[in-house]
Formats: C-alpha cells, sequence, structure tokens
C-alpha cells in the first residue's frame, strides 16, 4: 500500500498548494493545510478518481489528518479488491 | 521579492472582487502587482452605475456572511479593510411572498422561525432541524452534502413542498437551480451565508467595496489597468512568463492569477500545447449556469407603499420552483413569473431581476421593452402598489449586457451551474495546468457571490506566497 501513500501526499499537496514534502502523516488537514469544506471535497473527488473507490459522505467529517485519509483509502481500496475476487 | 528581467511578479487577469482581493493582498506582502481589466471600471458583477440623478448597482446589490466570524468579515480584516468601508446590514435582509403569505429572514433567527412555523404549523419541527443544521454544522459537515441535491436534503425536513419552496426561492435567485438540481452543498450554503446572514451594503453604493480594494492595492504598490484584453498567457518550458493584451503588448511577469471566463482561458488563452486533450474536452463539456435579467427603475416621489429599502423581496405566484426554472431556461421569455425586487436605501432606485437564458442582441432588441414593461406590472401588481406612476427612469441589462461587461460565458450569473455532478471539478481548480499559473473566482472550484469570490481570491494569494517562501 505504499503506492496509497505517495498517491495521497501528492493529491493533498496538489489541493493545498503545497510541495510534498511539507505534506506530513500526521499533519492536520485544517489547521495545518488550510485545508477548507471545498478543498476537502476536491481531496475526495481526487481519491475516488485516482483509485477508483467511492468516499462515503458521513466519513468526510472524521478526517482529521493526513494519515486518517491514507487509512480510509487503504480500507476502501482493500474492500474493492475484496469485491473483485467474489469475497 | 521581484526577480530581474520581469517587469512584474504577479498579473492578475480581470478586475472582479475576487482578482481584486487576491491582487491587494500579495501587493500588501511586498509583490509587485499590476492588475488586468478589460471593463472601464473595476467590480465585475459588482459595479454601479448613474442615470442623472439615479445611482445604481449593476448586478450584486448586497452581500453575506459578514457576522464576525463570517468569510467576508475574515477577508476584510485580513486586507486591513474592516472599518474602511462603511458596511452597513439591512434587516430583515430577505423576505419571500409566496401565494399563502410571507416570511422575513430578520437578524434574529427565533423571530423567523417563528414566522415560517406560524404559516406551516405542521412542520415546525422539521423547520427547527433544518435551522439547527444551518447555524451548527462544522464547515465539513457541509462537504458531506456533495452528492445529493437540495430536494433531497429537504426530503430529510419537510413533508409539505410548499415548505421548500420557501427556503428554495432565493437559492433559485442566488444560484440559479431549482432544488431538483442544485447541489445540497451550494444551496446550504447560500442559505446559510446570504440568507440568513446577508444584508450587508457598502454605505452608498456597491462600488465602493472594489473601489475600496483598489485604493489599497495603489497604496501597496499596485497598479490596475483599463482597457486591458488578455488574449495570451505566454508560456516556456511549462511555466508562465507573460502575458499578451489586445494590444499586442507583452507584459512579463512570473504568476498569472486568472480571474474571468475558465472556458476562454481553456479553449483560447493558454497555448493549446500545454493541456491535456480531457481537459480540454471536460471544460467544454461543462454547463454554465443561468444569466439574468435585470431592471432598473429610478423613482421620483415613492409611492406610499413603498417596502423597507435594502430587503431582497421574492415573489412567486405558485409553488412550483422546478416551473420557474423551465421557464427561464426556456427559449421564450415573454413574460414575468417570480423575481427579486429591492428598494435601494437612498429610496431613489429600485433593482429587480429574474433569471433568464442567454439570447442573441438581436433578440433582446425585439423583446426587450416588452420584457420591462411586463417585469414593471408585476412589480405594480404584486409587491409596489402604484409603482408605475412613480417611474422617472427605466432601464434594462440583459444576459447579452451581462456577457458585454464581464465577457462571462453566455452571461452565466454565478460561473459553472452548481448541480453535484459539476461540483469540484478537478480541472478548474485554483493551481493551473502550467506552472506560475492559478485560477480563481467563480468558474473556479464551486464558490458563491461576493464572500465565496473574496474568500477564493485571499485564499489563491496564500497559495503563492507559499510557493514563493519554497523558492527562497
Amino acid at each position: 500500500m505504499k503506492d496509497v501513500v505517495r498517491e495521497i501526499v501528492s493529491i493533498v499537496a496538489d489541493v493545498a498548494g503545497l510541495d510534498e514534502e511539507e505534506v506530513t502523516l500526521d499533519a492536520r488537514l485544517v489547521d495545518d493545510l488550510d485545508i477548507d469544506s471545498v478543498k476537502a471535497i476536491e481531496i475526495a473527488v481526487a481519491v475516488e478518481k485516482r483509485f477508483g473507490v467511492r468516499v462515503k459522505d458521513e466519513d468526510l467529517p472524521n478526517l482529521t489528518t493526513v494519515g486518517d485519509i491514507i487509512n480510509l483509502t487503504e480500507t476502501l481500496v482493500r474492500e474493492l479488491e475484496d469485491e473483485k475476487v467474489g469475497v | 521579492m521581484r526577480r530581474s528581467g520581469y517587469e512584474y511578479d504577479v498579473v492578475v487577469v480581470g478586475a472582479g472582487i475576487g482578482g481584486l482581493v487576491c491582487g491587494t493582498y500579495l501587493a500588501k506582502q511586498g509583490m509587485k502587482v499590476l492588475v488586468l481589466e478589460q471593463h472601464f471600471k473595476p467590480g465585475g458583477y459588482c459595479t454601479s452605475f448613474r442615470r442623472g440623478p439615479f445611482h445604481f448597482d449593476a448586478a450584486a446589490h448586497s452581500f453575506g456572511s459578514y457576522r464576525e466570524d463570517g468569510n467576508m468579515r475574515y477577508v476584510m480584516r485580513e486586507l486591513g479593510l474592516e472599518g474602511k468601508c462603511n458596511i452597513k446590514k439591512y434587516d430583515p435582509c430577505d423576505r419571500i411572498i409566496l401565494p399563502d403569505g410571507e416570511v422575513s429572514f430578520y437578524a434574529e433567527v427565533d423571530r423567523t422561525v417563528d414566522e415560517i412555523c406560524t404559516l406551516f404549523p405542521d412542520e415546525h419541527t422539521g423547520i427547527k432541524a433544518l435551522f439547527g443544521f444551518l447555524i451548527n454544522s462544522k464547515p465539513v459537515e457541509f462537504a458531506a452534502l456533495r452528492r445529493v441535491t437540495l430536494l433531497e436534503l429537504f426530503n430529510r425536513y419537510f413533508v409539505n413542498k410548499k415548505v421548500e419552496t420557501l427556503f428554495a426561492l432565493p437559492v433559485l435567485g442566488n444560484g440559479a437551480l431549482p432544488p431538483s438540481l442544485i447541489s445540497a452543498f451550494t444551496g446550504t450554503k447560500i442559505l446559510r451565508e446570504f440568507i440568513l446572514d446577508g444584508g450587508y451594503y457598502p454605505d452608498g453604493s456597491m462600488q465602493h467595496l472594489p473601489d475600496t480594494l483598489i485604493r489599497h492595492l495603489k497604496q501597496y504598490g499596485g497598479e490596475v489597468s483599463f482597457r486591458s484584453l488578455v488574449r495570451r498567457i505566454m508560456v516556456k518550458d511549462g511555466k508562465v512568463w507573460g502575458v499578451r493584451l489586445d494590444s499586442k503588448d507583452v507584459i512579463t511577469t512570473r504568476y498569472v492569477v486568472w480571474n474571468a471566463d475558465v472556458r476562454q482561458l481553456f479553449l483560447h488563452v493558454l497555448p493549446r500545447k500545454w493541456l491535456k486533450r480531457e481537459t480540454v474536452e471536460r471544460v467544454k463539456s461543462l454547463k454554465p449556469s443561468l444569466s439574468t435579467f435585470i431592471l432598473y427603475l429610478g423613482i421620483g416621489e415613492p409611492p406610499p407603499a413603498l417596502p423597507e429599502p435594502g430587503t431582497n423581496i421574492w415573489f412567486l405566484p405558485y409553488y412550483d420552483l422546478e416551473r420557474a426554472y423551465r421557464y427561464a431556461c426556456s427559449g421564450e421569455i415573454n413574460r414575468v413569473e417570480g423575481f427579486m425586487v429591492r428598494i435601494s436605501p437612498d429610496k431613489k432606485t429600485i433593482l429587480a431581476f429574474v433569471n433568464a437564458p442567454y439570447k442573441t442582441p438581436a433578440y433582446w432588441r425585439q423583446n426587450k421593452e416588452r420584457l420591462m414593461n411586463d417585469f414593471i406590472d408585476r412589480i405594480d401588481r404584486n409587491v409596489i402598489p402604484g409603482l408605475k406612476n412613480h417611474i422617472l427612469h427605466k432601464e434594462a441589462a440583459t444576459p447579452f449586457t451581462l456577457y458585454r461587461y464581464t465577457l462571462n460565458h453566455r452571461g452565466a450569473a454565478y460561473g459553472w451551474a452548481s448541480t453535484p455532478s459539476q461540483l469540484f471539478t478537478p480541472e478548474v481548480r485554483q493551481r493551473g495546468p502550467v506552472d506560475g499559473l492559478y485560477l480563481t473566482g467563480h468558474w473556479t472550484a464551486q464558490t458563491q457571490g461576493i464572500p465565496g469570490v473574496a474568500y477564493m481570491g485571499l485564499d489563491t494569494a496564500r497559495m503563492i506566497l507559499k510557493r514563493e517562501n519554497r523558492k527562497l
């Protein structure tokens, strides 16, 4: 899932207008990265497009750090793979 | 901060509120800024004009989100402009007139809730719950509404369609879509930011807002040039280096902030070489919002039954907003059904508008006069009895007028149509497709009205400053 970490950091950096090095896993979305509600949705849309997953609307308010987005994406990607093999 | 070899650090294209906020903030931080505007005055849709003794606001006629922790107040504070522009709140900011009665939106929310509950007693639980949601939710909770329409959200609160219409009518006016099509994200933002916290007006005219911004831009060493249309953004090795004007003049700059029609940018202004084909196709496929037909009336001695000045009064003779929208979209617009009307604070002028489709100048030459007279009839009959006998000056702006002054695609009033499927299109984000190019304003991401573009202008400025700090 290393790919997920790299991709999420790249997505968040792009939306926040930062360099990837500045986006640490424990960075807080609102307090450290100025991610407002509009940018939160931009990130969700980018994650969906990149990984082909569907981010549930009710999960958005629970995402506080970059690490939270990574965890959620990893879970969603795993669920998607499980679906594909018919688990 | 200026690098040798470039005339400017930043060129801002478009002197609407988003561009002016962005440019003024960057100038305040020490960057050398030039704002280019194709029109002869600043403001975009936030301008005013004079006809003899009458001063008219051209389109924007009040704004919201200026409470203590509102976004507009925040932007003005960050620019050091709080108190520099005498801003007054008109209360009630909005009044809705429906077949069964009317409701006002007051600064005192409980009073508004009481009025609505009196009109629709069976729905009082849902009404209170919706107000609770609008007032208490954190921004990210609105983000959770990105896939649903406003109608789907309303269905969680109400049974009676009439209550939905009450809330959705000012949303149709401020967002140009009916509840079945507008995203709940945008719809709830309009309600929370413009209706529950609306009615603000810079003393005298809306023009004071852009004029104040320009004055401060200049104080910080920034420059502005009117009648300057940008035809080309110059790019080398994937990085912006300048802009070429209609006059063929080239101005060199390290950053370009595009605060204008994004369709023009992607289809004509930015060399195609730097764009992915799918980006161009996507931008071509996006639908703009509807335009508006705006009526301006100068009145002499005010009619005796003049409503309170400064309040946006919304009128609809039925409850079917889908019908009102279909009518606005239809080719033939030869009568006025629902509309908004507002008496200016000086009680000398009246601004009224309806959503309207984009039509050719020839169409408006044939139909404008008739539509204007029908509009005056409707206002006289439904909101201001006796108005007709007090008019000293009348004129109207058509969707083509809006296009001509702003070059917004099809005279769009609010950028892209705010449907859930167009919400947050990645292709039109603030960071542009080439290095040094940033987008801001109502064609970018999803933002609404003066507070929305002001906030985004500031945010775009901060993105540039972050980039600048990294380079040092």
